[in-house]
């Protein structure tokens, strides 16, 4: 009898967290074959040579009720090659090309050598490793995937403290139709968020190294 | 020959090390003024920050927003939206943090923004009184804290806040100005220290 009851309260427990999992993701449900969907995600993902996109991204203070939406561009180049351009309401350009990172505002540029800043060089890392489709093999991230009709659902945990310090999770979405990222959003400890979402993408179009130089 | 160049040397020094607010003369207080002046007030406003300090450059948004409880935060974050800190003045005017990631939390660091930000936002004319001052063509209203002296300096008419600063007895400390449009709604900050290299520059966001 005893036993009987233990059971009953695994399974009831079993299904508490089974649907607590699912309702993080209103609509997903996680995908069956992990290790088949590996390797689809990287052979699909490297058909992609370049990425040219806007952006709109949505920074919100939860508990504050505030938010500012901006918008840029966003271009990418296999391999290790980024740059997001922010046009309004502020103007802010950021390149990523291999160890090297530029970040200019109105007033100043700095280039920064990402090897010796360990934070930079993991968020640089965020970011290529989410459009060029290796997020799966980041030792900085613990990644569980869910999918809808559409899109899968990459759920990463960081496991760095030095990540830990900023984000709870970071979910990155990415269309089913051609592997690219579709929106990533940054969750905070205190619970902001900040989403970028990419439109108008073009891939595998001719555009010049120069987009990348400083 | 040599005492005159000792005794130009001595005035020389005497003068350098004369205090900044030495020319302020007391004058009777003018309420009036100060109650057209106070309290200042900014309206919940995103800015583009650009910080210079020590030969670094950070730039990112300020959120200056006034809560529901009449207190005030100051959150900062970076374009791409990490919040470096998230600061907060009760309607008492006492000094909170809320967070603060790891690489802003050093006590001096968090000490000169507090001190910075309650300049702008007004704090230390809350719950004090001011002593009227002039010098020329300007009207000062020092109000004593712990840790120096607040100013609100405007014109001889009182017609326009003309700049705010922090000083101590022998030295300007801080000034912040609000060239263009003033409060509540300042079109630009620009908040610079004077006894080390720090600059602060905020630009409103016109939000579309």
């Amino acid at each position: 009898m005893c036993e009987m009851k233990k059971e009953w309260a695994m399974v009831l427990l079993f299904t508490f967290i089974t649907v607590a999992g699912y309702s993080q993701h209103s609509g997903y449900l996680p995908i069956g074959d992990m290790a088949a969907f590996k390797k689809q995600f990287a052979a699909e993902s490297s058909k992609v040579s370049s990425i040219e996109s806007s952006f709109t991204q949505e920074k919100v203070l939860t508990a504050l009720t505030e938010k500012i939406t901006s918008t840029g561009k966003f271009w990418f180049k296999r391999s290790n090659r980024v740059r997001i351009e922010y046009i309004k309401p502020y103007s802010y350009t950021m390149i990523m090309n291999g160890d090297k990172m530029l970040l200019r505002d109105d007033q100043k540029e700095n280039t920064v050598n990402v090897k010796s800043n360990k934070l930079f060089q993991q968020i640089n890392q965020i970011m290529i490793d989410c459009v060029q489709g290796t997020v799966l093999e980041s030792k900085d991230f613990n990644v569980s995937v869910f999918e809808d009709e559409k899109t899968y659902l990459l759920e990463m945990s960081p496991t760095a403290r030095s990540l830990r310090e900023f984000f709870s999770t970071i979910v990155l979405k990415v269309d089913k139709k051609d592997f690219t990222a579709h929106s990533i959003e940054m969750n905070e400890k205190a619970g902001d968020k900040t989403t970028i979402l990419f439109k108008d993408k073009k891939l595998n179009t001719q555009f010049s190294d120069a987009v990348f130089a400083f | 020959m040599r005492c005159l160049l000792f005794e130009s040397i001595i005035a020389v020094c005497l003068m350098g090390c004369a205090s900044e607010y030495a020319h302020l003369q007391k004058t009777q207080n003018d309420g009036d003024c100060t109650d057209k002046i106070l309290p200042l007030t900014i309206e919940t406003s995103w800015y583009d920050a650009s910080v210079d300090v020590m030969g670094k450059h950070i730039s990112g948004l300020l959120l200056i927003k006034n809560m529901p409880d009449s207190s005030k935060r100051i959150v900062f974050t970076n374009e791409a939206g990490l919040t470096f800190f998230d600061f907060s003045f009760s309607r008492e005017g006492h000094f909170s943090t809320v967070s603060v990631i790891k690489q802003f939390d050093r006590k001096a660091v968090v000490q000169t923004l507090e001190r910075d930000f309650a300049l702008l936002l007004g704090i230390p004319f809350l719950n004090n009184v001011g002593q009227r001052y002039t010098t020329g063509d300007d009207v000062y209203f020092g109000f004593k804290e712990k840790n120096g002296t607040a100013y609100f300096i405007t014109n001889k008419d009182c017609a326009s806040l003309q700049r705010l600063e922090w000083g101590d007895k022998r030295k300007r400390l801080v000034t912040v100005r609000t060239p263009g449009s003033g409060f509540p709604t300042p079109a630009l900050i620009e908040v610079d220290h004077h006894t080390f290299r720090m600059n602060i520059r905020l630009t409103r966001i016109q939000k579309e």
